[in-house]
């Protein structure tokens, strides 16, 4: 067994040397991890994980004595292609073996231990220095290039400048420490934070406190926010101030120092973000629920709720109205889910499954119903309710229609009652028909066939269809187009046959000649007045959708009656009669109105009183009433002026436009509420001015353009020139002559 | 011909004198030995007589002349160089000079008929040329911005629309109108015409003295040329008003909330029955109104009325408006009825004619308001009130005020519907035209169109001050020319110091100011051009070829040549050098 030992040794430093390579590899990425990610777990993780893989690779623990055996012979020529017989043990090897492993083994037994195994040390070493370097790069470039509006490396500190150039020797007092937290209300269950950041975005309610800590002695700091001044107070040589969030808006520091010298910070926003009222989805419920008097009355209600902190509260606000026209009442009240939740849940699911008999509803009442959730937000809580949902127990008893007197407008004209006078004619014509000839039957049901058509075209009009008029599928068509051609003639030969209940006069309310006229204006179009002509039928707002679809409906049914009439076969007809009617009644009753009776009772008139024109009693009327008005942006207005001035050299900069330009500001916050980017410039402008080393021309021109093209126009607002009246202009006038 | 002698040296007549006699006395001197002799005297005589000479020609001596004057070749700018080629062909070796804007003309001495190229003198030189026979031949025609209109002082609110004819424009090129801060405001691209009428709008944002400009860039962006336009802004005022309804209309109610609201003083009287009057005062205080009488009306700057509140008019109440009216410059507005234009002509002024039509539409389709059916009759003196070029009422002038009334119906409708801007666009548009105009006691015209540094500017001024004195904001006083047949009216001349703005007041007035723009050479250079060639066309009339240029002699002073003085100095001093040689 001589030498096998160096062969065994030189083996372990192959392998120790291998897993250098890997530690190397894997030191690299880790550390590229690290720069990128500024993170010590991510690091770590991705260093075991570089680690494994180099390992799995090189795999240092398999490495085989041929190997070494392999690389010694191929690289040391004194091995003479036989170190392998160090290996062996002398007993298993013939004499020439043995005098060989002898020679060979007195010949490497000084070289091999100076023998350096097969390396990519180097690779892998420079591969490490890479990653790292690549990590600096990446590391400081995001910082150099990163994105300024994530990264605002200026705005992370409130930095203060002196506002007029510095006349003394004293050294600037200096901001130590900045320290902000926000409180947030309790009831977002949000955590203090705590940031050096001077731009804050809050929930509305916070409590924002800002700890400023000075080298240096200073006096009268405060705060300025929104044209208000709030003054810090001094605590342990710490300036502080506590403000409450309740608007959006900019504010800024100022402050002095012994010397009188004033310094001010940029502005700085305060975002206060708005708590969102609750999300209320409720799950598959139609509308409108129509229930026949015998089927089950459940509605079952699934109601999913959503808030950004919390729901406080839930339930259902249920109203049932009874009874029907002017003896209608409604009853209105609460109605909890089922089961119980827990307060402050951000998400809410419930259910309730709601029983229409146990209201208290009973056939033909109607109940309007919505959800309603509250948010945890102190101290008035958000309220959002959902759409209000319809149901209705179809009434047994009447079904039928009137106009209420309270109504304003007529919506349904009376040819809406004329299916079932067409039902009650189709019957008596099936009931004659063994009595009538053959002739007389068909010429009836084509007559009934037609007035089928003409109520057909005219609930059309209501869909503010006229294609509806010109062409239909599956029409008759040669008597149709002869209909169409003479439909005013043959109104006059169906004179002798029928008692024209399709027309307006029904009930010969009113002479024959005014139902032409009448009739004369419904062509062109009934409805004009109640209608927002659109043009388009799909946009006519008379009826809401569901009653279109379903007025849809009852005109296809229509064709079929009519359909069936025209083929002199009213039996066939008359279940499709039915079906419109009742179409027609749903209809009607859900556009139904209730308008509560107003009730004016007039005091009672002295009649001694009456007509005597005695007027002692009525005096004059006096009313005064006084209206400031400003300009939109007056102070702004002005500014401009101002700045033109200042920017031409005209004049000096004075205190009155530090002010002028302070109000300006202040105007412009305002609207930089709802658009701060857009007003962030113009603003910063504006401060800009106050000192002194940015008062110049081009300054001024800078400001006046960003001023120019934020404000809006001036309203209108009638005002009086100044003229001069000459005397030859006024002789001019007269001699041009009065009127009279 | 002694008469007309004049010597050119002649300042330096004393010193000349004192030394040519020092110069003879050391003559006599140095010859003095010689006294006994003749020709002592001799030489005493000849040294005279040869300083006398050098003398005289240091003094340089002139006579008069009768001289034939030529004809010559003015050259102004915008000039054809063909013209001047072709002139110089006909008249050889004739005399030509570059005219320089202000410079007395060297070349009129010695020209009595002038050929004027190009566009032509400045006006204010032309009082060179008169007594001069003058062709005025033309040149090119002037290119770019060569006229621009505008409303230089205008009322905040108001549109400030600027009208440019545009000479040669090139394809590509935009003129854009840009506010005093540089925002752009309105843009236009010009086309490939011979001449292009554009314009472009704005409404000023704040009152006082601006420089809008108007800038043309080529079709790259890049900068061709500016022009700027000054502006002033009037701030605007307050009115008072009274209106007067006899029935509450909504009409009534919202206009009467429109200009309280805008801080008008406002005094409404509605009638409540016989004799009793609801009085409704806003932002002013309690004065009730019953009779109308010259005093009580006299504070307003406008009155609106009712149709049936002004022909309800009792003779005395009438007369009293329309002595206010006529007197005072009171506008009065008249809200129509139907009644209204059916009123025969010695009931209202105005007469109307049916158009049948019942709407009206501002620019956008939605933008539209109900009328009455009629139209104005026009009939001098009639003006109409136009808002996006649609007439919405008309005016008479009587004497100092107006009265006017509106076709329009229900204009309240537009607050109805939301459009609150066209409502008070509306109304400003219409109220502007009749209310009662600010009297002052100056107003300021400026004559010159463009005033420039250094070039005369004149104004005009009129006020019913006696003896006005006007300074600049320097303090220099400028004095006045009165007109010959108006009394008040007053000219001056200025030459400004400074380009940009610049100020005229009067002495005694320091709130009359008048501010007035002087431009840059670089701007209004086509305007200036146009300008120059109409001015030299109406003086002197366009010739096509070349006119008949008379010529004419002048007297001159003409130096005598110094030949005659030094040929009798060469010869005495000759003779003095000689004579010693000769007789000794």
């Amino acid at each position: 067994m001589m030498g096998e030992r160096q062969l065994v040794q030189f083996r372990k430093r192959w392998q120790r040397i291998m897993y250098l390579e890997c530690l190397c590899y894997a030191l690299g990425f880790g550390a590229l991890a690290y720069l990128v990610s500024w993170n010590a777990l991510v690091a770590v993780a991705v260093f075991v994980l570089s680690f494994s893989v180099a390992l799995y690779f090189y795999k240092p623990w398999n490495l085989q004595m041929e190997s070494a055996v392999a690389y010694i012979d191929a690289h040391v020529p004194e091995a003479a292609y036989s170190s392998g017989l160090l290996a062996m043990s002398t007993e298993e090897l013939s004499d020439l073996s043995k005098l060989q492993q002898h020679k060979v083994y007195s010949q490497l037994r000084t070289i091999l231990p100076k023998l350096s195994p097969p390396h990519k040390l180097i690779i892998s070493i420079s591969v490490m220095l890479g990653l790292v370097l690549i990590g600096f790069a990446i590391h400081y470039g995001l910082k150099t290039y990163g994105n300024p509006l994530l990264e605002p490396s200026t705005e992370r500190r409130i930095q203060f400048t002196p506002l007029d150039t510095l006349s003394s020797t004293v050294k600037a007092p200096e901001l130590k420490k900045t320290s902000i937290t926000v409180n947030y209300p309790n009831y977002t269950n949000l955590t203090t934070l705590k940031t050096a950041n001077p731009n804050i975005s809050a929930v509305v309610g916070s409590m924002v406190t800002w700890i400023l800590v000075f080298e240096g002695e200073v006096t009268s700091i405060d705060m300025e926010r929104m044209g208000d001044v709030f003054a810090l107070s001094k605590v342990n040589g710490q300036y502080t101030l506590s403000q409450k969030v309740e608007a959006s808006g900019f504010y800024s520091f100022n402050f002095k120092d012994e010397e009188g010298n004033a310094y001010t910070t940029d502005l700085y926003s305060l975002e206060a973000i708005k708590d969102i009222p609750p999300m209320i989805e409720v799950d598959e419920l139609p509308q409108y629920s129509y229930f026949e008097y015998d089927d089950p009355k459940e509605i079952p209600l699934k109601v999913k709720t959503t808030d950004d902190f919390g729901v406080d509260d839930m339930y259902i606000v249920a109203t049932v109205s009874k009874g029907s026209g002017e003896s209608v009442k409604f009853r209105e009240e609460t109605i909890r889910f089922e089961g119980t939740f827990s307060k402050g849940d951000k998400e809410l699911e419930l259910r309730k499954q709601l029983d229409l008999h146990q209201l208290g509803m009973d056939p033909g009442d109607e109940l309007y119903f919505y959800v309603e959730a509250l948010d945890n937000k102190v101290p008035n809580a958000n309220v959002s309710r959902s759409e209000t949902y319809f149901a209705v127990i179809r009434d047994t008893v009447s079904d039928g229609f009137a106009v209420e007197g309270t109504l304003g407008v007529d919506l349904m004209p009376d040819y809406f009652r004329s299916q079932r006078q067409l039902i009650i004619d189709t019957e008596k014509l099936i009931k004659d028909h063994p009595n009538l000839s053959e002739y007389q039957f068909k010429f009836k049901s084509n007559e009934l066939g037609f007035d089928q058509k003409s109520l057909r075209l005219k609930y059309g009009q209501f869909m503010g269809d006229e294609a509806e008029m010109q062409a239909a599928p599956g029409a008759v068509s040669n008597m149709e187009s002869d209909d169409h051609d003479h439909e005013e003639g043959e109104e006059d030969i169906l004179e002798g046959y029928s008692h024209k209940h399709d027309s307006d006069n029904e009930h010969n309310l009113v002479p024959e000649q005014e139902h032409e006229e009448e009739g004369g204006e419904e062509a062109e179009d009934p409805l004009h007045e109640y209608l927002h002509n659109h043009d388009d039928p799909e946009e006519s707002t008379l009826f809401e959708k569901s009653l279109k679809d379903k007025l849809r409906e009852a005109l296809n049914i229509m064709w079929d009656a009519e359909l069936y009439l025209r083929l002199y076969e009213p039996e066939n007809s008359l279940p499709y009669q039915y079906k419109a009617l009742e179409l027609i009644q749903e209809i009607k009753n859900s556009a139904r109105i209730y308008v509560h009776r107003i009730g004016f009772d007039p005091p009672p008139i002295k009649e001694e009183k009456r007509l005597t024109g005695d007027i002692k009693a009525i005096t004059n009327y006096d009313k005064k009433e006084q209206f400031e008005h400003t300009m939109s942006f007056a102070s702004t207005r002005q500014a401009i002026s101002r700045l033109e001035l200042l920017s031409l050299g005209k004049t000096t900069f004075k205190e009155t436009d530090r002010a002028l330009f302070q109000e300006a500001g202040n105007e412009l916050a305002k609207k930089a509420v709802e658009e701060p980017l857009k007003y962030l410039k113009v603003l910063q402008g504006l401060r800009d001015l106050e000192r002194v080393d940015a008062r110049t021309s081009e300054k001024f021109r800078e400001v006046q353009k960003s001023l120019l093209s934020v404000i809006d126009e001036v309203e209108g607002n009638p005002s009086k020139k100044a003229d001069l009246q000459d005397e030859i202009n006024r002789l001019y006038l007269k001699e041009l002559g009065s009127y009279d | 011909m002694i008469d007309g002698t004049i010597f050119l040296n002649w300042k330096f007549f004393w010193p000349f004198l004192v030394g040519s006699l020092l110069l003879w006395g050391i003559f006599v001197w140095k010859e003095w030995p010689q006294r006994k002799e003749r020709r002592f005297w001799v030489k005493l005589v000849v040294s005279f007589i040869g300083i006398a000479s050098l003398l005289v020609m240091a003094l340089r001596p002139t006579h008069q002349k009768e001289t034939l004057l030529g004809r010559g070749i003015l050259l102004t700018e915008g000039r054809r160089p063909e013209q001047l080629d072709s002139l110089k062909a006909i008249f050889k070796r004739i005399k030509t000079e570059n005219y320089v804007p202000g410079k007395t003309l060297v070349l009129l001495e010695t020209t009595d008929s002038l050929f004027v190229l190009g566009h032509g003198v400045e006006p204010f030189d032309m009082w060179q040329l008169t007594d001069k026979s003058i062709s005025f031949l033309g040149g090119k025609a002037p290119e770019g911005l060569v006229d621009l209109w505008y409303e230089e002082a205008l009322l905040l609110g108001e549109e400030l629309s600027i009208k440019v004819r545009y000479a040669n424009p090139k394809t590509g090129h935009w003129l854009i109108l840009k506010d005093p801060g540089g925002n752009g405001l309105d843009s236009i691209p010009l086309e490939d015409s011979p001449e292009q009428y554009v314009e472009l709008q704005t409404k000023p944002k704040a009152s006082g003295q601006f420089t809008y400009s108007l800038v043309e860039k080529d079709a790259e962006g890049s900068f061709v040329g500016n022009e700027s336009l000054p502006v002033i802004v009037i701030s605007r005022e307050y009115l008072h008003i009274l209106m007067v309804n006899n029935f509450p209309t909504f009409e009534t109610k919202y206009l009467k909330n429109f200009l309280a609201e805008n801080g008008h003083s406002v005094l409404a009287r509605t009638q409540l029955t016989k004799d009793r009057f609801k009085f409704e005062y806003f932002n002013r205080g309690v004065s009730p109104i019953y009779q109308f009488t010259p005093k009580a009306l006299e504070g307003f700057d406008l009155i609106i009325m009712d149709t049936d509140s002004y022909l309800g008019l009792g003779s005395s109440s009438k007369a009293a408006l329309e002595e206010t009216i006529r007197e005072q410059g009171t506008g009065l507005f008249i809200q129509p009825n139907a009644s209204f234009f059916k009123l025969s002509q010695r009931q209202s002024p105005f007469q109307f004619q049916l158009d049948g039509r019942t709407d009206i539409t501002f620019g956008e389709a939605n933008r539209n308001l109900k009328k009455y059916p009629y139209a104005f009759q026009d009939k001098f003196p009639l003006q109409h009130i136009i808002l996006d070029s649609v007439e919405i009422a008309a005016y008479m002038p009587i004497e100092k005020g107006k009265m006017a009334t509106s076709v329009l119906q229900d204009t309240y409708h537009l607050i109805l519907k939301g459009k609150q801007d066209l409502y008070a666009k509306l109304w400003t548009q219409l109220l502007n035209e009749v209310v009662r105009q600010q009297e002052v006691q100056t107003q300021w015209q400026a004559l010159t169109d463009v005033p420039r540094k250094d070039q005369p500017f004149e104004f005009q001024l009129r006020t019913h001050l006696e003896g006005p004195q006007v300074e600049t904001d320097q303090g220099t006083g400028i004095p006045l020319l009165q007109d010959f047949s108006v009394s008040t009216l007053w000219n001056g001349t200025r030459y400004p110091r400074s380009t940009g703005w610049n100020h005229l007041q009067l002495s005694t007035d320091s709130l009359s100011r008048f501010s007035y723009y002087v431009f840059d050479t670089n701007e209004r250079k086509a305007v200036t051009q146009k300008n120059v060639l109409e001015a030299n066309i109406r003086k002197f009339g366009q010739h096509e070829g070349f006119g008949k240029a008379k010529s004419s002699t002048s007297k001159d002073h003409v130096p005598i040549s110094s030949l005659w003085f030094f040929v009798p100095f060469v010869l005495c001093m000759g003779w003095l050098w000689l004579e010693p040689k000769l007789f000794q």
